[in-house]
């Protein structure tokens, strides 16, 4: 993995970690530019298969989080 | 903190609302003649934005040069900075600005030209100014000078030394590229006169001929040779650069002039130069430091003295006369008259003499023009606010008008001329708005307590030797450095000093000249009803000299602590000392600062929420800083009275472990070094001790503001005596006045639940009182018809958002825009500054229909706030609104990745992929529309009940009330008095009674619900009375099911009769029983059986319910020992006064712990009860033959009502609402509220309160007739389902269900209404049967594709 940015897509739920990830905007938080975010109604609508596709297509760490 | 004059309103807000802050104009710019705006010039000069302070300087002088020098700047004599030291140095700041910018470079913005022609007499301050001025509104104008060069005073009457030529010329210059033709050497008179020119088609005409005419001193010998005029002399010598000035030179005068005239006179060779003043130098009109240089340069002064005759020899003057003066007693103008003392005539050998008294204008040019008339002084007359004279169409103004006058004071005048005559010229009221208005006792910002004197910049000047004899200009200008210091000597007197760079900075034009200009307006409005909230402010510490907090930076408020806890407070979280930077690993926290004192503050109340705060702002200290950090509270009483406020308690004691010391802290100092804090307090066992903290918290206390107080009282409205509004336990929302409400913190200090309590119940006692007039002010919006998109293949437009710099300073917006084109199926791609402006919408709108679009991507900021305004835009161009994806570059892209841009915008662009391979996709969904039922039910017939069915009735609406007792009234039947003394049975049964008598309320007794049908909107529930069952169908429903007083097994309760629940003594208050005042010694047991291990909750009435039954007690007899075993007392808000009476009153206090309970025996002399006192820490013996109990407060756990209504109960019972703090009143589950003590234990006043916010909150549904369900929810294709049932079980909402008939029978169907669209079903279903719409399957992998 050295010297390769790690790829991660995120499943956010649209009412407390997506508005999260908004808050760490509004205050300015720095982070590294590898997430890729899909909001979610609710983490129970993330099936599985979602993290198992997400991982197919090359994400090197998938986060689930509401 | 010193903040600028635009600052965020709400640092913790979201949106963030912005303002800027004005106070009056400040000083100097009122003291301008010409109204200047000198802060704001003096600002921008200060910060190095010459061109800017140009700008501002000349909206209204286009001379900024010229006045930069000569200017007697009346402005610095009002400046504000005097108070500290010395005036700012405007004139010399304004001077910098226009030596570091060519003013000519300064675009100016014009009018188009129009057609009407104008003519300015003379070339003067005043013509110039309104030739500029005019030429600005576009109306170009002929200037006529009588001299051969232009500028009048400007040019002849000031040296070459104070003001160069080549600055004139300059801008002079800048006035004629405007368009302004420039006559020189064409004076009026026989040739051209007044009326030629209207003749000529001029159709205005502006005399602006100045004062030029000095005045003779009327003395023997004044028209021999050598004697001439100070202004004639000065013409000369600026015109023709010499003079003859001869070798001994008098001037009589103190004016600028007198002082010119010595100057030139010395660098044109004159040997001795003399100035013959008849009063002192203190009444000398000529500035100061004019008056110095002349003496540096040679020139010799002679105060008190006058001239009486010119001495001549052969016509020529070859001296003077003079005569010694006086100061007698002050003339017209205050100085002090100027009286000859006989006999001391003197003679003074001179061959020049040039007096210097004064000008006025010369009228002969001026002689038989209509319409002009003249004052007694000579000058013309104008009305005063238009400047024009007698004759239409012609104006005058400038010394002309006014006598000799400073330059500015011309220049203003020539603005308003040209202000008139552009009315004039429009045949619009020339005067309308235009009396000046000034500000009464002007508003200020307050010269801050630690400004430090810091001395004016020193004007550099040509030294003397270099000055000889020429006419090189003598003051030299501040280099940038010593004017951007001079500069930030201003003080800011008006905060925002209207440079309105934020104007030009604002991309998205929000802020504006016009709302800029905003003012506060008074509006009267037509109302029915009056809601008063305007909440409390916080006790504030400093003047209270035992807190030192003014003193000390490491002493701060609570309020202050919280906003550096604040992830948008000054430190971004970071939990530092502000006054050095430290991270402390000491904090206390202080209590009842501001409350429960009547010594030092006069707040004699409980504020209620500071325990709870204090408590909460220690945990998260802790949780920022880690567990290092040590926090103590010191206390006197713990109260956390609050739901679940006590676990928070126990978990920040044990858990986090918080310390709580038990002690009224007396003195704070500061430590012997450093910035930390000494603390010095007793502990419960009166051993002192010392700490050293280094942060010091001060648990502020809520008291209401005197403006607020002040208000009640201008509203006739009744206060208490901590100053909250006087209410009733059974109207608690209603004021004494009649149609006047209120809420919050102004009815007494109160915590965030109970003020939205508070808050629902005000609007129900609104609404009902207004309940006729529902709907009659509304409007309805047109919507277009929805397109149908069947067929259609994806016709995708693609928006990406800049949001100003929000994005488009980090992101390359035109790259994401153009790569966006590039993806499949998008027909249009554009970029926008802001998508959500209102124009930009308009435009988006047009765009979709002209394009043909049917589905749309924005990249912009979030979805959360931002989703429904692009919806609305959706729907407006026809199309379903759920064809739309918005995903988030800002908050999750620029916002946080702002210094890797590259990086940024490729993810900006990734994320625009993935969401244009969702969105095409999607396809329309449908919003079920629901018709609520306009009826409600009401769980409960208590109190809550109760009135949370009158409340609905009052708004109209049919209500039944299930009771499952025969009787109404709850708890309250064995209620004796509420805490503010009322008599709760007499208010009881005037409610029983309302209840019983209104029509619109059916009331079930006996009876129990046996099941629960249906969804909000509609609901089937079945009632059973008896044998009887019947369905009752209804849109609403309100829980009020109330709770019950907990029947103990300890303390011989039960075993012993003298031991009695506070019911059940008050049921003995009820009937009155006489054997009560036989008691010799009564004792009150608090906490019993809450705040235990069983129970851990406070039951939040009981202290106070003690010390009303205690007082009772007391008041029937006097001699009654009474005493209160406690833990903690908790009468919290003004309840405190009750604690405060029972001390007073000779109650006894002793407090236990949990740990070491009072033991109670039964002797043959009645009750033996031992307690371990906590300060003397030995047991005691009290005896007793009444034992009273404070039992807690249980609820029904009734868990059939929590599944008929799918409503979460706690681990105590109590029902869950939907949100602590802003949602107390309702569920999650939408239709069903919440009220009364099925929530939590509490009083009646607050029973009332949250059972008409129930109502309040029931009505908002029940009003709106129809409810719209959201289309993004489940759907089961029934082909696929296997009908395991596992959504039927999992499903939080029951929104599965089997279908029970039809050929789908046993398959899974969603109820629609009451899908929340979580998805949970959908991610469980293991035959792919389910699917969320708006949120498929497909949809979200197909993201996942794009990753």
């Amino acid at each position: 993995m050295s010297g390769r940015e790690p790829k991660i897509t995120t499943f956010l739920c649209n009412w407390c970690s997506y508005g999260a990830a908004d808050l760490a905007g509004v205050s300015r938080f720095q982070y590294p530019p590898n997430f890729r975010i899909i909001r979610v109604p609710c983490s129970a609508r993330v099936s599985p298969k979602f993290i198992l596709s997400a991982f197919r297509h090359g994400s090197d760490g998938v986060w689930v989080s509401g | 903190m010193d903040r600028k004059a635009t600052y965020k309103k709400y640092a913790q807000a979201i949106p963030g609302a912005y303002a800027i802050e004005k106070t009056d104009k400040a000083p100097c710019r009122l003291a301008c003649p010409a109204g200047l705006n000198v802060q704001g010039y003096v600002q921008m000069v200060g910060e190095g934005k010459y061109k800017e302070a140009l700008k501002i300087i000349m909206e209204d002088l286009p001379l900024p040069g010229v006045l930069g020098r000569i200017c007697p700047h009346g402005c610095e004599d009002a400046c504000r900075r005097c108070e500290v030291d010395d005036p700012v140095a405007i004139r010399n700041l304004k001077r910098l600005a226009a030596d570091q910018c060519d003013p000519r470079s300064i675009k100016i913005d014009c009018l188009p030209p129009r057609d009407e022609k104008v003519a300015i007499i003379g070339s003067g301050p005043a013509g110039l100014s309104a030739a500029y001025h005019l030429a600005r509104k576009g109306i170009l104008s002929t200037i006529y000078e009588a001299l051969p060069e232009p500028g009048g005073m400007l040019r002849v009457g000031i040296p070459d030394h104070r003001l160069p030529p080549g600055i004139l010329d300059q801008e002079i210059e800048l006035i004629t590229n405007l368009g302004v033709e420039l006559k020189t050497s064409t004076p009026l008179g026989p040739d051209l006169s007044v009326d030629d020119l209207f003749n000529e088609g001029y159709e205005a005409v502006y005399l602006a001929l100045g004062s030029h005419k000095g005045i003779e001193l009327g003395i023997p010998g004044e028209k021999s040779q050598g004697v001439r005029q100070g202004v004639d002399f000065l013409r000369e010598v600026n015109l023709k650069g010499k003079a003859h000035v001869g070798k001994r030179l008098a001037i009589i005068g103190g004016g600028n002039v007198a002082i010119d005239v010595s100057r030139s006179a010395v660098r044109l060779g004159a040997e001795e130069v003399t100035i013959l003043y008849r009063r002192t130098r203190a009444e000398m009109p000529a500035w100061e430091e004019e008056i110095q240089a002349a003496e540096a340069e040679g020139v010799k002064i002679v105060y008190l003295c006058a001239p009486q005759e010119a001495l001549t020899e052969e016509g020529h003057i070859v001296g003077v006369r003079c005569i010694r003066m006086e100061l007698g007693e002050p003339d017209s103008s205050g100085r002090r008259r100027p009286v000859p003392i006989p006999g001391s005539e003197f003679d003074m050998e001179i061959d020049q003499l040039i007096p210097a008294i004064g000008q006025r204008p010369d009228l002969s040019a001026l002689d038989d023009i209509e319409g002009l008339d003249f004052t007694r002084w000579g000058t013309t007359e104008v009305d005063p606010v238009t400047y024009e004279t007698g004759r239409k169409g012609l104006f005058a103004g400038g010394d002309l008008q006014t006598g000799p006058w400073v330059a500015i004071g011309a220049v203003a005048a020539g603005r308003e001329a040209a202000e008139s005559i552009s009315r004039y010229l429009d045949g619009r009221d020339m005067a309308e708005g235009r009396t000046p208005i000034a500000a009464d006792n002007p508003q200020y910002r307050p010269i801050p307590e630690d400004e430090t004197p810091r001395a004016r910049a020193k004007m550099p000047e040509l030294s003397l030797k270099k000055r000889g004899r020429n006419f090189e200009e003598v003051e030299l200008g501040y280099d940038t450095e010593e004017g951007g210091y001079e500069a930030g000597r201003c003080l800011n007197c008006g905060y925002c000093c209207e440079c309105y760079q934020c104007v030009e900075a604002c991309g998205a034009d929000a802020v504006t000249l016009e709302t800029h200009a905003q003012q506060s307006e008074k509006l009267e409005l037509n109302v029915g009803s009056i809601i008063l909230a305007p909440g409390f402010q916080p006790f504030d510490p400093s003047e209270f000299e035992t807190y030192n907090y003014a003193n000390h930076p490491s002493i701060i408020t609570a309020m202050e602590f919280e906003r550096i806890l604040s992830a948008s407070g000054p430190t971004t979280g970071h939990l530092i000392r502000m006054s050095d930077h430290k991270e402390p690993k000491k904090i206390a926290w202080l209590q009842c600062v501001g409350s429960r004192d009547i010594n030092r503050c006069d707040h004699g109340y409980c504020s209620s929420a500071c325990c709870m705060y204090a408590i909460k702002e220690a945990v998260i200290a802790k949780e920022h800083a880690g567990d290092d950090l040590d926090c103590a509270v010191f206390f006197m009483d713990i109260r956390t009275h609050g739901k679940d406020f006590e676990r928070y308690y126990d978990d920040a004691r044990e858990k986090h472990g918080i310390r709580f010391v038990r002690s009224r802290v007396h003195t704070i100092d500061p430590a012997d070094e450093g910035e930390d804090v000494v603390i010095k307090y007793a502990d419960e066992h009166g051993n002192f001790h010392e700490e050293t903290f280094d942060l010091v918290v001060l648990s502020v206390g809520l008291e209401t503001a005197p403006d607020v107080a002040a208000l009640a009282r201008e509203m006739d409205i009744e206060l208490t005596e901590g100053e909250f509004c006087q209410t009733s336990s059974f109207q608690p929302a209603a004021t004494s006045r009649k149609g006047v409400y209120v809420c919050g913190a102004f009815t007494g200090p109160k915590d965030i639940p109970q003020s939205v309590i508070e808050a629902s119940s005000a609007a129900t006692e609104a609404g009902g009182l207004l309940s006729a007039a529902r709907g009659t002010l509304t409007r309805s919006r047109e919507i277009p018809e929805e397109r149908t998109i069947v067929g259609e293949r994806p016709r995708i437009g693609v928006f990406v958002c800049q949001c100003g710099i929000n994005i488009g300073g980090v992101v390359d917006v035109g790259s994401v825009r153009d790569y966006a084109a590039s993806l499949p199926y998008v027909e249009y791609v554009a970029d926008n500054l802001y998508s959500c402006s209102q124009d930009t919408q308009d435009a988006m709108t047009q765009v979709i229909k002209e394009n043909n679009l049917n589905r749309i991507v924005v990249a912009a900021c979030t979805p959360k706030t931002h989703e429904p305004l692009f919806q609305e835009t959706l729907i407006n161009a026809g199309l379903n609104k759920y064809l739309f994806e918005m995903t988030n570059i800002r908050n999750q892209d620029s916002w946080v990745h702002k210094d890797e841009p590259t990086m940024a915008t490729d993810k900006a662009k990734d994320l625009v992929r993935m969401a244009v391979a969702k969105v095409a996709l999607l396809e329309p969904l449908k919003e079920v529309e629901v018709d609520v039922d306009p009826k409600a039910l009401v769980v409960g017939g208590g109190i809550s009940g109760m009135v949370a069915a009158r409340s609905l009735s009052a708004q109209g609406y049919d209500v039944c009330v299930v009771e499952k007792s025969d009787t109404l009234g709850g708890q309250a039947l064995n209620l004796f008095k509420t805490w503010k003394d009322e008599d709760i049975q007499k208010n009881l049964q005037d409610l029983i009674r309302a209840v019983d008598a209104d029509p619109r309320i059916d009331i079930r007794l006996s009876t129990e619900l046996t099941k629960v049908d249906g969804f909000v909107g509609s609901f089937a529930t079945t009632l059973r009375t008896g044998e009887k069952e019947d369905t009752f169908e209804h849109g609403v429903a309100v829980i009020a099911a109330g709770a019950s007083e907990f029947k103990p097994d300890e303390y011989r309760y039960g075993e012993d009769p003298r031991v009695v629940t506070h019911q059940e003594l008050d049921k003995r208050f009820m009937e009155d029983d006489p054997s009560l005042r036989d008691i010799k010694d009564a004792v009150f047991i608090q906490c019993v059986g809450s705040r235990d291990e069983e129970r851990p909750y406070c039951s939040r009435v009981c202290c106070t319910h003690s010390m009303e039954s205690a007082l009772h007690l007391k008041e029937m007899n006097p001699d009654m020992n009474v005493s209160i075993l406690y833990r903690d007392i908790r009468t919290y808000g003004e309840r405190e006064y009750l604690y405060r009476r029972a001390r007073a009153a000779g109650i006894l206090f002793f407090r236990y712990s949990r740990d070491q309970k009072p033991q109670v025996r039964t002797t043959d002399h009645g009750l033996e009860i031992e307690i371990v006192d906590s300060i003397l820490g030995r047991p005691l013996l009290i005896r007793a033959d009444l034992l009273s109990l404070a039992t807690a407060i249980v609820p029904y756990k009734d868990e059939r009502l929590a599944q008929f209504f799918k409503i979460p109960m706690n681990a105590d019972g109590f029902f869950v609402e939907a949100h602590a703090k802003l949602g107390p009143s309702e569920f999650a589950t939408d239709g069903v509220f919440l009220c009364g003590m099925a929530h939590y234990p509490k009083p009646i006043d607050e029973s009332v309160a949250q059972a008409q916010a129930a109502a309040s909150r029931a009505v908002t549904l029940l009003a709106r007739k129809h409810i719209q369900v959201s289309g993004t929810i489940a759907e089961v294709n029934p082909m696929l389902c296997s009908s395991c049932g596992v959504c039927v079980e999992l499903c939080p909402y029951s929104a599965p269900s089997f279908i029970e008939e039809g050929h789908f029978s046993g398959k899974a169907e969603i109820n629609s209404v009451l899908c929340k669209g979580c998805g949970l079903c959908v991610a469980s279903c293991r035959s792919g049967a389910l699917n969320l719409k708006g949120f498929g399957t497909d949809q979200i992998m197909a993201m996942i594709n794009e990753i």
